[in-house]
């Protein structure tokens, strides 16, 4: 054991001593540091045999929560960070890692495919992203084609990804259309509407009567091609007309 | 199972009509070579090309059906750029499928294509067999991403919402006039060309400033050309 993490030490010394990585001699490969984040000990105990199985990468910790993901990164700087995006706040810690480069790689390990989950980490820049189901038992291979400079996303997901893409284009369009054909009134009263203000309050705060509030609300059900307030305050979220806060 | 018709009009491989796709690129050679991949399936043809944008939309008005693959070459350019190609089409021909073409454009040129209603975007500098399965793709009205790199849809998403975000908070003139300044107008001239008064320009100027949180029109022209919503010298 002790043996072992001389070895790391020695490692990690030759690795800063070098000025130029690049320069190495490709005919040692170097050890590959891994760290895992997943809620299941079971997952982490397969990641961590899959990957001591294949030749040159080395589990160096584990993490069962983003807080001790970001804590176990900052003291061991790993080559790849194996993170489920799933863990409660599973964007942030991913974020976390890369705003302060705290690990080589990301690879996220996960059973969501949602299109809004995908495009937002494929959005943070990880460089893989591997379904639990299909991916789980060839995660050390994967892994080395990570660190060989591959991005490694499976069929399955990149075409989720793409999907996603398109109706996050068309929303955005549309949201800019809609946007342009709104008055300046018009899209002040649906920012208070969506803040949850009743008819009567939006009037009192513009100084205006409830009648005419309620004729500019009707023209901006019309634009939004909503009936409803509850309508109007979804479409004009999605959009991205307005934030929810 | 229903039974097929007899006469043999219809069987597996050969649909009772080709795909048909249009061309629309300012350089020969890329048309040509289209047009002979596309020519050589079965299941496809070319209907027409075009060399810019203008003879693209008369091309396409004369075909008369509901559906064709319009493949814009992003290279277009001057007034009626492919954006603007790809924007009017979109508006006047809901039903069919438009690619963004291109050689390794980068992903703010394919984000801008998708943005303006692109149903995708295929790379003329993938496997030909790739090329072409992407336009069956979009045929059945599949969302297609086509690129020799998988990782650019994470870079693809943050540039159309960059353009979001700079559209959704000015108002339909107000980008008229970003547009314009970024051509490098004075605000006379600006007022000019869009009709109002010197004074009504350096109004929305300033508004333009205080929404998109900059401090002069240099800043806004960056903005606005980060975003994708004007590339120096070719408003949409």
């Amino acid at each position: 054991m002790a043996a072992r993490a001389r070895v790391r030490h020695a490692q990690r010394v030759t690795q800063r001593g070098v000025a130029f990585p690049g320069m190495i001699d490709e005919g040692a490969v170097r050890t590959a540091r891994l760290v895992v984040a997943d809620a299941h000990p079971v997952v982490r105990r397969a990641v961590r045999m899959s990957c001591e199985t294949t030749p040159g990468l080395d589990v160096v910790g584990e993490a069962d929560s983003v807080r001790e993901l970001l804590a176990v990164c900052e003291e061991r700087h790993p080559d790849v960070a194996i993170v489920d995006i799933a863990l409660p706040d599973g964007f942030e810690g991913i974020r976390g890692l890369t705003e302060h480069k705290l690990a080589g790689a990301i690879v996220v390990l996960t059973d969501r495919v949602e299109g809004s989950v995908v495009l937002g980490a494929l959005r943070l820049g990880v460089e893989g992203y591997l379904v639990k189901a299909s991916a789980l038992a060839t995660v050390g291979r994967q892994i080395r084609r990570v660190l060989d400079g591959e991005r490694v996303i499976s069929p399955e997901v990149e075409r989720i990804a793409v999907a996603e893409l398109g109706r996050f284009a068309r929303l955005a369009r549309e949201g800019s259309e809609v946007r342009a054909s709104l008055t300046p009134r018009e899209h002040e009263i649906l920012v208070l509407i969506s803040r949850g203000l009743t008819m009567r309050q939006v009037a009192t705060r513009l100084g205006i009567s409830p009648r005419t509030v309620e004729t500019h609300v009707a023209k901006l059900y019309r634009k939004l091609e909503v009936r409803s307030r509850v309508q109007a305050v979804s479409r004009a979220v999605s959009l991205g007309l307005v934030e929810l806060r | 199972m229903s039974k097929r018709p007899v006469d043999g009009s219809v069987s597996e491989h050969v649909p009772r009509r080709r795909l048909g796709v249009i061309v629309v690129d300012p350089l020969p050679v890329v048309r040509a070579g289209l047009g002979l991949l596309i020519d050589d399936r079965p299941d496809m043809e070319v209907l027409a090309e075009a060399g810019t944008a203008d003879e693209g939309i008369e091309a396409i008005q004369r075909t008369r059906r509901s559906m064709v693959i319009v493949l814009v070459g992003l290279g277009l350019s001057g007034d009626h750029d492919a954006y603007w190609l790809i924007r009017t089409l979109r508006q006047r021909y809901p039903t069919h499928a438009i690619l963004g073409c291109g050689a390794n454009a980068d992903p703010t040129a394919i984000s801008r294509a998708l943005f303006v209603g692109a149903d995708g975007y295929v790379d003329k500098n993938i496997d030909p067999v790739d090329f072409l399965q992407a336009l069956r793709k979009a045929a059945n009205r599949e969302m297609v991403l086509a690129t020799p790199t998988s990782s650019v849809v994470g870079q693809i998403v943050e540039g159309i919402d960059r353009r979001r975000e700079v559209e959704v908070k000015l108002t339909h003139r107000e980008r008229e006039v970003l547009v314009v300044a970024a051509e490098g107008l004075t605000a006379r001239q600006m007022a000019t060309r869009l009709g109002v008064r010197e004074r009504t320009i350096t109004t929305h100027l300033a508004r333009i400033y205080g929404k998109l949180g900059v401090g002069s029109r240099l800043g806004a022209i960056r903005m606005a050309a980060q975003s994708g919503l004007v590339s120096v010298g070719a408003p949409e």
